[in-house]
């Protein structure tokens, strides 16, 4: 990353291919959307050249771009969000509190249900869970990510641990 | 109960489901503090760790087509010189050129102006400077005509502060070394002549005083600076001068050793 810093832009490619699959990962179980999940990667990209002179090379790469990443993530979240409370304000009559994914599960393995728990779990939750799981990334690195301590981050996934009990059981008992 | 305990405690109350709220607080102050690991939530944990993100789907390949293309650009812009940057914003906006051609313009006039400023303090010191000189040698002119000693003397003193001293300045001095009735008068005019000495006018007019002069004051002045601006050119004058009955004994005497030197 210091070479790019210094205007050497190919050695980004080197870092794109290192850290593309890892990256879209965490969109794509974060939003399930396969070009979105593309966009934000490549919008991540896009950031990470456009800050690159604010790199400064004390930490790693990886949590200076997952916290480019999760921004870019929040950002979208919003969009989408406010979006989505436009639609649900001209069609009230659509929502009946019960997610398509759960519908989709039909009556599936453990692994879907579960994985339908993370996606009813608040995006706070969904977001530790999710950054928790990502091979590499320990508690240290994902309290820098979202600017909190070590011992905050095990506190949230606590938490997150605990709403993912309780979705999955709700889901299972629905099955 | 140590704090041990109590921890132990409340892990086994919270993994049989029986925390209170309150409880569940103190609980995390721990989990905080590091002193329980998530590890020790069994039942939590072993959902938690059957839980894989999904891994199934991929990036295709146009991600990596839309991201070396934003490379591409990026480094092409990056390249581009100052000079590309500046031609092209010369073409396409009209303002960059209005923008230059007022900062010429503006160029211009201030150096115009700082060189005209330049020029007339100059010509206006000059001017003033020539007025101060003139001045002064009207003052002098004026003075060696007063009947007063000292206004005489002032005069004299006067021509001392010229930067240089004009022929009518020279002339005055030399007209007042040779005709000034008082000694110290004449004395301080031989004076004020001795800076001008290089002047052959000047020379010539000392050596001329030579034998218009009868105080022995001035005559031994004379000689002195006969001496100094070693001027063969009075050595008949000063004979003159050592042959005379009336010159005194002690101005012969200085006139003996000068021109003993000088010939």
């Amino acid at each position: 990353m210091l070479k790019v810093k210094q205007g050497q832009l190919d050695a980004l490619g080197l870092l794109f291919e290192r850290y593309k699959k890892i990256l879209f990962g965490f969109f794509y179980n974060m939003n399930l959307d396969q070009n979105l999940s593309e966009d934000l990667v490549q919008t991540v990209f896009e950031r990470v050249l456009k800050y690159r002179t604010g790199f400064n090379g004390d930490g790693e790469f990886k949590v200076w771009m997952f916290h480019i990443a999760r921004n870019v993530n929040i950002d979208n979240y919003r969009k989408s969000s406010r979006f989505k409370n436009e639609d649900i304000e001209n069609h009230r009559d659509i929502s009946d509190g019960v997610g398509s994914i759960e519908e989709a599960i039909g009556k599936g393995e453990e692994l879907d249900i579960l994985n339908a728990a993370l996606n009813r779990l608040d995006h706070e939750k969904k977001e530790i869970i999710t950054l928790s799981k990502i091979e590499g990334l320990k508690y240290k690195e994902i309290g820098k990510v979202l600017n909190c301590s070590e011992g905050a981050v095990k506190v949230k996934v606590f938490r997150a641990m605990q709403s993912l009990k309780g979705e999955f059981l709700k889901i299972q008992k629905t099955v | 109960m140590n704090l041990d305990e109590e921890i132990k405690q409340l892990v086994n109350r919270f993994n049989t489901g029986i925390l209170r709220p309150d409880e569940v607080e103190t609980l995390e102050k721990y989990i905080e503090e590091g002193r329980v690991d998530l590890s020790e939530f069994a039942e939590l944990q072993a959902f938690y760790n059957r839980l894989i993100l999904d891994n199934s789907s991929e990036p295709s390949a146009k991600l990596n087509t839309r991201f070396y293309s934003m490379l591409a650009e990026q480094k092409t812009n990056a390249s581009k010189s100052w000079f590309n940057t500046f031609n092209e914003l010369w073409y396409s906006k009209p303002v960059v050129r209005w923008a230059y051609g007022f900062i010429l313009v503006g160029f211009g006039l201030t150096v115009g102006l700082i060189l005209k400023t330049n020029d007339s303090s100059n010509t206006e010191i000059n001017k003033l400077s020539a007025e101060v000189k003139e001045m002064k040698e009207m003052m002098m002119l004026s003075l060696l005509e007063e009947e007063s000693i000292n206004d005489r003397l002032k005069a004299v003193s006067l021509s001392r502060e010229l930067p240089e001293a004009s022929e009518r300045i020279i002339s005055a001095l030399l007209e007042t070394l040779n005709n000034d009735e008082n000694v110290n008068v004449r004395l301080s005019a031989l004076e004020a002549l001795v800076p001008y000495a290089d002047d052959s006018k000047v020379r010539v007019g000392l050596v001329a005083s030579i034998a218009k002069q009868e105080s022995p004051l001035v005559q031994m002045g004379l000689a002195e600076m006969m001496l100094v601006l070693q001027e063969k050119r009075s050595v008949d004058a000063l004979k003159n001068l050592l042959e005379n009955q009336e010159t005194p004994a002690e101005v012969k005497e200085k006139i003996t050793e000068t021109l003993e030197i000088l010939i």
